[in-house]
């Protein structure tokens, strides 16, 4: 069953600022990841998702319903972690996480259990009996992952869920997530601005910018190995560079790094020869792979839009707020 | 060029030690400040611009202390990580008023200037409040900048920024860098940070863990091995061959290929072209798996 | 000879394949919730500080009434005057509970968890709004009910008892337009800010604003403009209400305009609701 599925979604505010254009995507089970500048139409969407707004025009399903006219059933259904601070400084959070379970139409023997479960699973032992307010970063975010998914939902949405985290933290929070759509078999849906999470742990991604889609794709697609080798000594590397060109190989330098292309298995040879004759401490020495960073990094000229895209994004960036 | 000289530094509040003995000189180029929640990056950032005393120790800016020193500002900047709350402004009106505060000889032109440099010119007639975060830190930014300083002090300047917002920050960084300026940011997201600067200065607990280049410093980590994973024509015999080689300490295989943990990095990354030519096996791929920042950080940070 | 035996059980993460309520439970569990927090029960011991203060002054003030009664026999305040003679600390008391009850949730950012659960967004005002109108009505009830049931021992005749107890009825149901007026506007007020104490001066604030009016139009040389006055203030509004409804021969003061006091108070109550609703409906979309 597709998770989310949109047809020609619009939405305009009163101001007339239109915060998704047209967008038709189809997500699929798993863990997928929601991405796109500030004010790309991120929010708008989880709202939608949500059934809290009404799309100006065009379909949406989530779980097989519609949340425009079933809100509650798909709400009921689905766990929702915000970015920003949502917890009672003044409650404990075994008191917090069991209310919101009771919030969700558990019965109240059940949501205290499910409560002190989902803590733990979290990883919230004896701290869930003190008050949040004197949680750490790190503990709020995972009180906020529990509220979420106190209710079972079958759908998991997470708005930048590493926001504030050292790297402890987020390295933490991440293989929770994981955990969550794999182990636990829920499908997770994480907004998140830092591309190189959502390459560690999502299975698909989803882009959209100025409200309208980008790119929707499996990760693996989107990360897909290119023929280009990269060569990286931890000295030497002119050199290296030197040598190989001598060998005919058309070699650039990028950085620290040396690419070479990949023209048929004996390319392998051929470095590995330079190297061991140079006698140099060979570091890396791989394909050279897409990064999902690429959508981003030549901006929308490379999705064919034109560069008066970039000033409407920014534009939709205040109008938002 | 500006040396930010950190002299057995200390700053406790009552019984607190937010940052604990540090010495650390700072010179041109980009830095990184890394360090866990409550490590005492923000403390540093606050002494090393003047806005703190230092409980003990100093800081001084060549050779000048910055505490109690107003002559510091002109040659500082210090883009804090709380957003002040100008929403009413218009980025120009905010530059301007940080321009004519520095008492700059045309504060016009250097606010257009500083706008310009970080690519808010076509929305700078627009009100703060109506910015997106990221729009928010580069008027934050344009104004520590407007003196046109030598030093820039950044507190989690990526905060909130979208991938565009990133990429154009760390560009801004970069080339404010190799303009042979001092800039120290902090930061935790770590991939950022290992792209922008390979330079680090990493705190844990209040006490200065490591600076330098993150990459010699794992060098510097002799007693933990190095893991690389390989991929080859044929895994099991370059495993029995990496095994008679004395710098690997051991080797795995499984279905992705071989793990290899070696004691003593130069010997083993230079014996592994030569091993596998010897033995007529083609490396197909070789890759470090705990040489990233990453890595290296939480070795710190467990230590 | 036994085996001896081993078992790993599975406590990893359960699917939860139980009964899943539907709206009205869950509104039932939020507006049990809210009546339980407006008397800081389930909080900290800091929240009981200000409902319990107030709730012992109404209780002392009707443990006395009811010892003047039974020493004297003579019922020196009626109910419906016990009431209006209170109204000041029912004012208080929204101004405690009403910010306790919705300025919360709006400081902590809460609400959006609320709203991304299977309530409609009319739900939490209105759970948050019956929750505050109980407890109003409560801290009345409860001292009324004790004063009845001293009224009830110290009277001689059955027949008494029955004027008793309709008398108390009539009170009661007086308490219940105060809670309901009183209730609307300290939520309303409440719901606009996320500072508690902001938000309890302004509730305080928003009945004392229009007395003046009432004042000057009190002191006026015409009859009308005297009868009329009352409709300028919640408080005098409900006062004059009851002076119609609730206390026979209390018609004096506002001459024979008794049913536009109680259209006005009703207007009052819809209105405040309405606009409570679109409140939330705007919180909820934004």
């Amino acid at each position: 069953m597709t998770l989310i599925a949109t047809q020609s979604l619009t939405k305009t505010y009163g101001n007339g600022v239109t915060a998704l254009a047209d967008l038709t995507v189809g997500i699929e089970p798993g863990i997928v990841g929601l991405v796109g500048a500030n004010g790309a139409g991120k929010s708008t969407f989880i709202k939608i998702v949500l059934g809290l707004l009404s799309p100006t025009s065009g379909q949406v399903r989530v779980l097989g319903l519609d949340p425009t006219v079933d809100g509650r059933q798909v709400r009921a259904r689905v766990g929702y972690m915000p970015e920003h601070d949502c917890l009672p400084p003044d409650l404990s959070a075994a008191e917090f996480v069991t209310h919101m379970a009771r919030m969700s139409g558990l019965p109240k023997t059940t949501a205290r259990e499910r409560a002190s479960e989902a803590l733990r699973h979290v990883g919230l032992y004896e701290e869930r009996y003190r008050q949040v307010g004197g949680y750490s970063t790190g503990m709020k975010q995972r009180v906020k992952l529990a509220q979420a998914l106190v209710h079972d939902p079958d759908l998991l949405l997470l708005d930048e869920p590493t926001n504030g985290l050292d790297p402890a933290g987020r390295d933490a929070m991440l293989g929770l997530v994981e955990r969550i759509g794999t182990e636990f078999g829920i499908s997770v849906l994480v907004c998140s601005h830092l591309l190189g999470e959502v390459e560690r742990i999502c299975d698909a991604v989803v882009a959209i910018d100025g409200g309208r889609l980008l790119r929707s794709a499996l990760l693996s697609d989107m990360t897909a190995a290119t023929e280009v080798l990269t060569v990286e000594v931890s000295e030497g590397t002119d050199e290296l560079a030197a040598r190989l060109a001598a060998a005919n190989l058309p070699v650039r330098r990028d950085g620290r790094l040396l690419l070479v292309p990949l023209a048929d298995e004996t390319t392998y040879d051929l470095i590995l020869t330079a190297v061991a004759e140079l006698d140099l401490p060979l570091h890396r020495l791989d394909q050279r792979r897409h990064r999902v960073a690429e959508l981003f990094a030549t901006g929308p000229v490379a999705s064919g839009e034109p560069p008066a895209a970039l000033a409407g994004a920014g534009a939709t960036e205040g109008g938002i707020r | 060029m500006t040396n930010v000289e950190l002299s057995g530094v200390s700053r406790w509040y009552g019984n607190v030690v937010a940052v604990n003995n540090v010495t650390m000189s700072l010179g041109p180029g980009v830095t990184g400040l890394l360090g866990p929640n409550g490590a005492g990056k923000t403390t540093l950032l606050h002494m090393m611009a003047g806005f703190l005393a230092p409980s003990r120790g100093t800081v001084t800016l060549d050779g000048e202390p910055t505490w109690r020193n107003p002559a510091v500002y002109r040659r500082l900047g210090l883009v804090t990580e709380r957003e002040a709350a100008y929403d009413f402004l218009t980025a120009y009106e905010f530059v301007l008023a940080s321009a004519r505060l520095h008492r700059l000889p045309q504060p016009e032109a250097a606010a257009r200037r500083v706008l310009d440099l970080v690519e808010l010119t076509s929305a700078e007639d627009r009100r703060i409040g109506t910015y997106s975060k990221g729009m928010r830190q580069r008027a934050r930014v344009a104004a520590a900048l407007v003196h046109d300083p030598e030093v820039l002090l950044l507190d989690e300047p990526f905060n909130g920024m979208d991938p565009r917002q990133r990429m154009h920050m760390m560009d801004l960084l970069h080339s404010l860098g190799d303009a042979g300026r001092t800039i120290l940011f902090s930061s935790h997201i770590l991939e950022e940070v290992e792209q922008v600067s390979g330079t680090v200065q990493v705190i844990v607990s209040g006490r200065l863990a490591a600076s330098g280049d993150f990459r010699t410093i794992r060098r510097l980590m002799t007693n933990r091995p190095h893991v690389f994973a390989i991929r080859s024509t044929d895994d099991r015999r370059l495993a029995v061959a990496l095994m008679a080689e004395p710098s690997v300490n051991g080797v795995e295989l499984d279905r992705d290929g071989l793990t290899v943990r070696a004691g003593d990095y130069g010997s083993f990354t230079r014996a592994l072209p030569k091993i596998a030519l010897a033995s007529g096996i083609r490396v197909r791929r070789l890759l470090p798996s705990d040489e990233s920042l990453e890595s290296v950080f939480s070795y710190l940070v467990e230590a | 000879m036994s085996q001896p035996t081993g078992v790993i059980h599975d406590i990893g993460y359960q699917r939860y394949t139980g009964p899943r309520l539907g709206r009205r439970p869950i509104v039932g569990a939020l507006y049990v919730h809210g009546l339980r927090a407006a008397f800081g029960l389930g909080r900290s011991a800091k929240a009981k500080v200000f409902p319990w203060l107030i709730v012992g002054v109404v209780a002392v003030v009707a443990a006395v009434l009811t010892a003047l009664r039974a020493r004297t026999g003579q019922a020196l305040v009626g109910y419906a005057e016990f009431t209006e003679m209170l109204s000041m600390l029912i004012i208080f008391f929204c101004a405690v509970v009403a910010p306790e009850l919705v300025s919360r949730d709006l400081h902590n950012g809460v609400l959006p968890l609320y709203f991304a659960r299977p309530l409609r967004r009319q739900d939490y005002a209105l759970a948050r709004l019956a929750a505050l109108v109980s407890a109003t009505f409560l801290l009345l009830a409860g001292p009324m009910t004790v004063m009845f049931v001293g009224a009830a021992f110290s009277v001689d005749r059955l027949g008494a008892v029955w004027d008793e107890l309709g008398d108390y009825l009539v009170g009661l149901g007086y308490a219940a337009v105060h809670a309901v007026v009183f209730g609307v506007l300290a939520l309303l007020v409440a719901s606009l800010l996320r500072r508690r104490a902001v938000a309890a001066g302004a509730i305080v604030g928003s009945f004392l604003l229009t007395t003046p009016v009432v004042g000057v139009l009190m002191v006026l040389p015409y009859e009308r403009a005297t009868q009329l006055a009352g409709l300028a203030s919640p408080v005098t509004l409900v006062g004059g209400l009851g002076d119609w409804a609730f206390e026979p021969g209390g018609e004096a003061e506002i001459g024979g305009y008794g049913p536009l006091y109680a259209l006005t108070t009703l207007g009052f109550v819809v209105a405040g609701v309405l606009l409570l609703l679109a409140r939330y409906r705007k919180v909820a979309s934004k």
